[in-house]
C-alpha cells in the first residue's frame, strides 16, 4: 500500500531504532490494586441509590436530559422527550421507528431521532456505554438530531475503572461512551451545544426501583 | 530573646547553635537591609551566625541561561566557602532550590531556605516569641522555585492538603491580615535572565501580578525572594504604584 | 506509484508556518508583538486561565487525583521502556481485527502512505478530524499539492484552516481568535451575514457547512488518543463528534498516530480517560470516547504508526519522559508565558512547555529559543497528568542549546564573564560598588539606559551606599554581633 521501496523497511527501521533507544525497564504498575485502594479511600462502595443520584447529576451537568419510568413507559417517555420527531430510527423494542436502518449510513442524514439501549452508565461522568450491537449502525448515534438512550437504573458503575472491568471494549469492532449532546467551545470558549452530532441527548432510566 | 527559644535552637541545630548565612549577590548589592534583618532574626533566635566573605552567587543566572558550567564555578566557590558549615541558611528560595538541585554531595544537603529553616528547624512558636508586629494587609509572594522546588507551600495545581510555611510564619506576627489573591501562586515573570531576554513579556506578567496585589487590597507584599520583589518593585515604581515589597526577615525583625 | 501532477491550486491558502529549515524562531520578538496589544493579551490570558480553573475544580473532585497521575506516569514509562514489544503486539492484534497497519519513519513517509491509501481507494475528499500529528507532518499542504481536498472538520481547526493559519493550541485551535474575527472569516468563506458574531449562530453555520462535507467525504482521517496493545484497537476522544461521524460515514478510515500513544491494556484506559479531559478542558469526560476495533462493514480501516523523531527522543536520557505526553494541553493552559504570548509565537506545531521540550530535538538551531520561552516556574510539571518533568527538561535543553552555540553570541559572552566574575568575590564586590555608585549619581534617564532591557519597563531598586558584606565587615571590625550599627540605608 505504501510507497516503500522495500516493503517493511519502515517497520524494520522503526523497531530497530526503538529497541536501541529503550530506556531501562520500568515495571508495570498494578492498576487493579491501585484502583481498589481508591475505593477504600472513599469508605467503601457507594450503594445503588447513591450511584444513581451521582449518575443523574453528572449526566445533567453534561447537558443530557434524564427522565425516569418503567420499561412499559419507554415509548411514551421517548415521545414526550422529543415530541415532534417523525423520522425516528429505533433499536428499541416497543419504540416504533418509521425509518428502517438503511444499507448505507448516509441514508440516516436527516434522521430526527435515534433510540437505542445502553449497556450501563458511569456515575462519575454521566456517560453511557453503547457498543455497535446496540447501535446497529455507527453513524446513527452521531448523525441524528436527537438521541434517546434507554438505561436500566441498576446498571450504573461508579467510575471509568469499573466501566472497563464491566465491559470488554474489544468484544465488538466499535463502541463508545456517550456523555450528552455534541458540544464545542471553539469560539471564544462559549459553550455551544450541537456542534456536529445530536443537539439533544435524553437518558430514559427504567427499572422497577 | 527568651531562654526557651535559645534552648530550642540549640537542640535543633546543634549544641553550639551556629549557622552560616548565604546572602546572594543581588541581595548583597541591592538589599543589604534584608540580609541585616535575616542576620538579626537568626541572632535573636540564639544563633552564632557565620557569613563567609568568599561566596557571592550560586551560579543560577548562568545555569538557567544554558551555561551551567560557567555557573558551576560560582557554585563551587560557594560550596568551598561553606564546606565546614552544618547548616547554610540561604536568603532566597530560588538560590536555595538551585543549590539543593545542583550541588549534590557538596553543600546541597546542608542548604536550607530562610523561611523553611524558621518553619521546619526552629518552629513557629519560637518565631512567635520574637514578638514581631505588622498591622498591615499582607499579600504573600512565594517565588516559584521556593514554592514548587522547595515545597514552601502547596501549589494550587496539586491536590494535596493545603499548607503554607510563609503564611504560617506570618500568622505569628501580630496585626497581620492576609489579602486574598485571584491567582495565589501565579508566576511574577521575573525568571532570572528571562527578565532581560524577554523584557516585554516579563514586564507584562509582572504587571498582572502587581494588579492582583493592588486589587486584593494588599498594602504590603511579603516574600521569601527578593529577586521577584526587585522585579515587581521595579514595575510598581515605574507605574507610580506605592506598594512596599519586603522580605519575611524584615517583618520578623520588626524593621519593615 | 506516480505522483499526480497538480492540476489546480489548492482552494484555500496554505500557509506553512512551520516549514523545515526556516529561520530560527524568535519567540521574544513574537511575544513582544503579542503583548503590545495589552487588552487582547489580557483577554487571551483570561480565556486560558478560565480553562485552568475548570481543570482545578475537576482535579479537586477526585480524592485519588495525585495517585492517578502517578499511575498514569508509571504506565507510560513502562510502555515506553518496552515500546518495541508493545508495537509488535499491537500490530498483530490490530491486523487480526481487520485494521491495516502501516509504518512511517518520518513526515514525508507518513504523507506518502496516506496519499497512497487515498489513491488506491480513489478518494479525493478527505475529511480530517483533529490530529496534531498531521499538522506536524504538514499533511494538508502535501495532499493539496496532489489535488486532494482536505476538510478539517473540528470547528476550531476549520476556522484556522479557512484563515490559512496553523492552530495556536492543540486542544483549542482557535483560542487566539475573537468571535468577530470568526464571523468575518465565515462571512468570507461560508457566506454568513456580515457582522455575525454570535458563537451559537456561527456554530450553526459551521455545522451546516461541515455536515455537507462530512456526507460528501470519501475518506476520513482521525488522530488517536490511545492505542491498546492487548486489544489491537484505538480510542478517539472528541466533544463535537466530528471524528466519529466522519469515520462512520466514509468508506475509508485512516487513523494516524505517533508510536508513543500506545498503552498496554484496556484497563489502563480507566486511568487515562479519567485524567485526560479533566486536565484538558475541565470536563469529567469528553462527550464521545470512541473505541475502534475494526472497520465498518464494507469499510477499509488503516492505521499509520509514525516515528518522525520519536525514537530519537526515546534515546535521549534527559528527555524520553516527554513521550509520556497525552496531549491534554494542561501545561499550555497554565503557562504564564503561553497565556501572554499566544501559540503562534512558538513557531512550532505544538506550543507551550511540552512543545518546547519536544521540538528542539527536531531542529536545535531553528527551535533553540523555545526552551528559553519560560520562566521555569514549574506550574507545567505540577499540572501535568502524567508527571512529565517539563521545567527540568527545559533547563536541560537550555544547556544543549548553549553548548551548540545557538544561545546568541552576546548572551554567551555575558554569561561567561558573569560566571567568571561571580566565582571571584573580591572582583565582583568591586564591580558591584562601581555599579551602585553609577546608579546613585546618574540621572533617572541615564539609569534606565544603564539598566538595559531591564529598564524598559522597570526601575532598578535604589542603590544603597554600602553592600551587606561591606556593612558586615565593618561590624566585625567594630566587635561583631553586639555592635550592630546603623544600616547602610538607601
Amino acid at each position: 500500500m505504501s510507497d516503500d521501496v522495500q516493503p517493511g523497511a519502515a517497520r524494520t527501521a522503526i523497531l530497530r531504532a526503538v529497541r536501541a533507544a529503550r530506556p531501562a525497564p520500568v515495571a508495570r504498575p498494578d492498576v487493579g490494586a491501585a484502583v481498589r485502594r481508591f475505593a477504600e479511600r472513599r469508605d467503601g462502595a457507594p450503594d445503588d441509590s447513591a450511584l444513581l443520584a451521582q449518575f443523574v447529576a453528572a449526566a445533567r451537568a453534561g447537558g443530557s436530559a434524564v427522565v425516569e419510568g418503567t420499561r412499559a413507559d419507554v415509548p411514551r417517555l421517548v415521545a414526550a422527550a422529543v415530541p415532534v420527531a417523525r423520522r425516528v430510527v429505533s433499536q428499541v423494542a416497543g419504540v416504533v421507528g418509521l425509518v428502517p436502518m438503511p444499507d448505507m449510513p448516509h441514508g440516516l442524514a436527516d434522521a430526527e431521532l435515534f433510540v437505542c439501549e445502553a449497556v450501563f452508565g458511569v456515575a462519575e461522568n454521566g456517560a453511557v456505554w453503547l457498543p455497535l450491537s446496540r447501535l446497529g449502525e455507527r453513524a446513527a448515534v452521531f448523525i441524528a438530531a436527537h438521541v434517546a438512550v434507554v438505561l436500566d437504573r441498576r446498571a450504573i458503575v461508579s467510575d471509568m475503572h469499573a466501566a472497563y472491568v464491566r465491559t470488554d471494549v474489544a468484544a465488538e469492532p466499535f463502541g463508545a461512551f456517550f456523555a450528552g449532546p455534541s458540544k464545542t467551545a471553539d469560539i471564544e470558549q462559549s459553550l455551544v451545544v450541537g456542534a456536529h452530532g445530536p443537539k439533544e441527548f435524553t437518558v430514559v432510566l427504567v427499572g422497577d426501583g | 530573646m527568651t531562654a526557651s527559644t535559645s534552648e530550642r535552637a540549640a537542640r535543633t541545630v546543634g549544641a553550639v547553635g551556629r549557622v552560616a548565612l548565604f546572602v546572594p549577590c543581588f541581595v548583597d548589592q541591592f538589599y543589604p537591609r534584608v540580609a541585616i534583618a535575616a542576620l538579626t532574626v537568626l541572632e535573636r533566635l540564639g544563633f552564632a551566625v557565620d557569613v563567609p566573605e568568599s561566596a557571592v552567587c550560586c551560579g543560577q543566572p548562568a545555569a538557567n541561561a544554558g551555561f551551567a558550567r560557567a555557573g558551576d564555578a560560582a557554585l563551587g566557590a560557594l560550596a568551598s566557602a561553606y564546606a565546614r558549615a552544618d547548616r547554610v541558611v540561604v536568603l532566597s528560595g530560588s538560590c536555595a532550590a538551585h543549590v539543593r538541585a545542583h550541588a549534590a554531595g557538596r553543600v546541597a544537603g546542608r542548604a536550607v531556605e530562610f523561611a523553611a529553616f524558621l518553619h521546619d528547624d526552629i518552629g513557629v512558636d519560637a518565631v512567635a516569641a520574637l514578638g514581631a508586629r505588622l498591622p498591615r494587609r499582607v499579600g504573600l509572594h512565594i517565588g516559584c522555585h521556593g514554592l514548587r522546588g522547595l515545597g514552601l507551600a502547596r501549589p494550587t495545581e496539586l491536590q494535596v492538603p493545603p499548607f503554607n510555611k510563609l503564611r504560617a510564619l506570618l500568622e505569628t506576627v501580630r496585626g497581620v491580615e492576609f489579602a486574598d489573591l485571584a491567582r495565589p501562586d501565579e508566576c511574577c515573570g521575573f525568571g532570572g535572565t528571562f527578565a532581560v531576554a524577554q523584557p516585554a513579556l516579563s514586564a507584562k506578567i509582572g504587571r498582572d501580578r502587581l494588579r492582583d496585589y493592588t486589587a486584593s487590597g494588599a498594602d504590603v507584599v511579603v516574600s521569601t525572594d527578593m529577586s521577584c520583589m526587585m522585579h515587581l518593585g521595579g514595575l510598581a515604581h515605574r507605574a507610580g504604584v506605592s506598594l512596599p515589597m519586603v522580605h519575611l526577615a524584615e517583618v520578623i525583625a520588626g524593621d519593615s | 506509484m506516480p505522483v499526480a501532477t497538480p492540476t489546480r491550486r489548492a482552494a484555500l491558502p496554505v500557509v506553512d508556518a512551520h516549514a523545515p529549515n526556516g529561520a530560527p524562531v524568535d519567540h521574544a520578538a513574537a511575544a513582544a508583538r503579542f503583548t503590545a496589544d495589552e487588552p487582547r493579551t489580557d483577554w487571551h490570558d483570561g480565556a486560558l486561565w478560565f480553562v485552568r480553573e475548570k481543570r482545578d475544580r475537576q482535579a479537586a473532585s477526585l480524592p485519588e487525583w495525585e495517585q492517578l497521575r502517578e499511575l498514569a506516569s508509571q504506565i507510560k514509562e513502562h510502555t515506553l521502556s518496552h515500546l518495541d514489544e508493545y508495537l509488535i503486539r499491537f500490530e498483530e492484534r490490530a491486523t487480526a481485527n481487520g485494521i491495516r497497519v502501516h509504518w512511517a519513519r518520518d513526515a514525508t513517509e507518513h504523507n506518502r502512505v496516506v496519499h497512497g491509501i487515498l489513491t488506491a481507494a480513489g478518494s479525493r475528499r478527505l475529511v480530517k478530524s483533529k490530529s496534531m500529528l498531521t499538522e506536524e507532518c504538514r499533511l494538508n499542504s502535501y495532499l493539496a499539492e496532489r489535488d486532494i481536498d482536505v476538510i478539517d472538520s473540528d470547528l476550531g481547526e476549520r476556522i484556522v484552516q479557512l484563515r490559512g493559519e496553523p492552530p495556536s493550541h492543540i486542544v483549542l485551535p482557535a483560542i487566539h481568535l475573537k468571535k468577530e474575527e470568526v464571523g468575518e472569516t465565515f462571512h468570507t468563506h461560508l457566506g454568513t451575514e456580515r457582522g455575525l458574531a454570535d458563537p451559537q449562530a456561527l456554530t450553526a453555520a459551521a455545522r451546516a457547512h461541515l455536515r455537507e462535507h462530512l456526507l460528501a467525504g470519501d475518506a476520513a482521517l482521525t488522530g488517536v488518543n490511545f492505542a491498546v496493545a492487548e486489544t489491537g484497537g484505538f480510542v478517539v476522544c472528541t466533544n463535537e463528534g466530528n471524528a466519529d461521524l466522519a469515520a462512520a460515514l466514509a468508506p475509508v478510515h485512516i487513523a494516524s498516530m505517533g508510536i508513543e500513544k500506545l498503552i498496554p491494556r484496556a484497563e489502563d484506559l480507566g486511568v487515562f480517560t479519567r485524567l485526560l479531559t479533566r486536565s484538558a478542558t475541565g470536563q469529567p469526560v469528553t462527550v464521545y470516547t470512541s473505541h475502534f476495533h475494526g472497520p465498518r462493514r464494507g469499510q477499509e480501516m488503516h492505521l499509520v504508526l509514525v516515528d518522525n523523531g520519536r525514537s530519537v527522543q526515546l534515546g535521549r536520557e534527559g528527555f524520553w519522559r516527554s513521550l509520556k505526553c497525552i496531549r491534554c494541553a494542561a501545561c499550555i493552559n497554565t503557562c504564564p508565558v503561553y497565556r501572554r504570548s499566544g501559540g503562534h509565537s512558538y513557531g512550532s506545531t505544538i506550543p507551550g512547555p511540552i512543545g518546547s521540550v519536544l521540538t528542539p530535538g527536531m531542529d536545535l538551531k531553528r527551535y533553540g529559543a523555545l526552551p528559553f520561552a519560560s520562566t521555569l516556574c514549574g506550574s507545567c510539571a505540577a499540572v501535568c497528568p502524567v508527571k512529565i518533568d517539563l521545567d527540568a527538561q527545559l533547563y536541560r535543553w537550555r544547556q544543549l542549546v548553549a553548548d551548540a552555540g545557538h544561545a546568541g553570541v552576546s548572551k554567551a559572552a555575558a554569561m561567561k564573564t558573569t560566571g567568571w566574575l561571580l566565582a571571584r568575590p573580591r572582583l565582583f564586590r568591586a564591580a558591584g560598588a562601581f555599579g551602585r555608585l553609577a546608579l546613585r549619581v546618574l540621572p533617572a534617564r541615564a539609569r534606565r539606559l544603564a539598566a538595559g532591557p531591564w529598564g524598559r519597563a522597570r526601575d532598578l531598586p535604589p542603590a544603597p551606599a554600602q553592600s551587606f558584606h561591606a556593612w558586615y565587615a565593618a561590624r566585625e571590625r567594630a566587635g561583631g554581633a553586639a555592635g550592630r550599627g546603623e544600616g547602610p540605608g538607601a
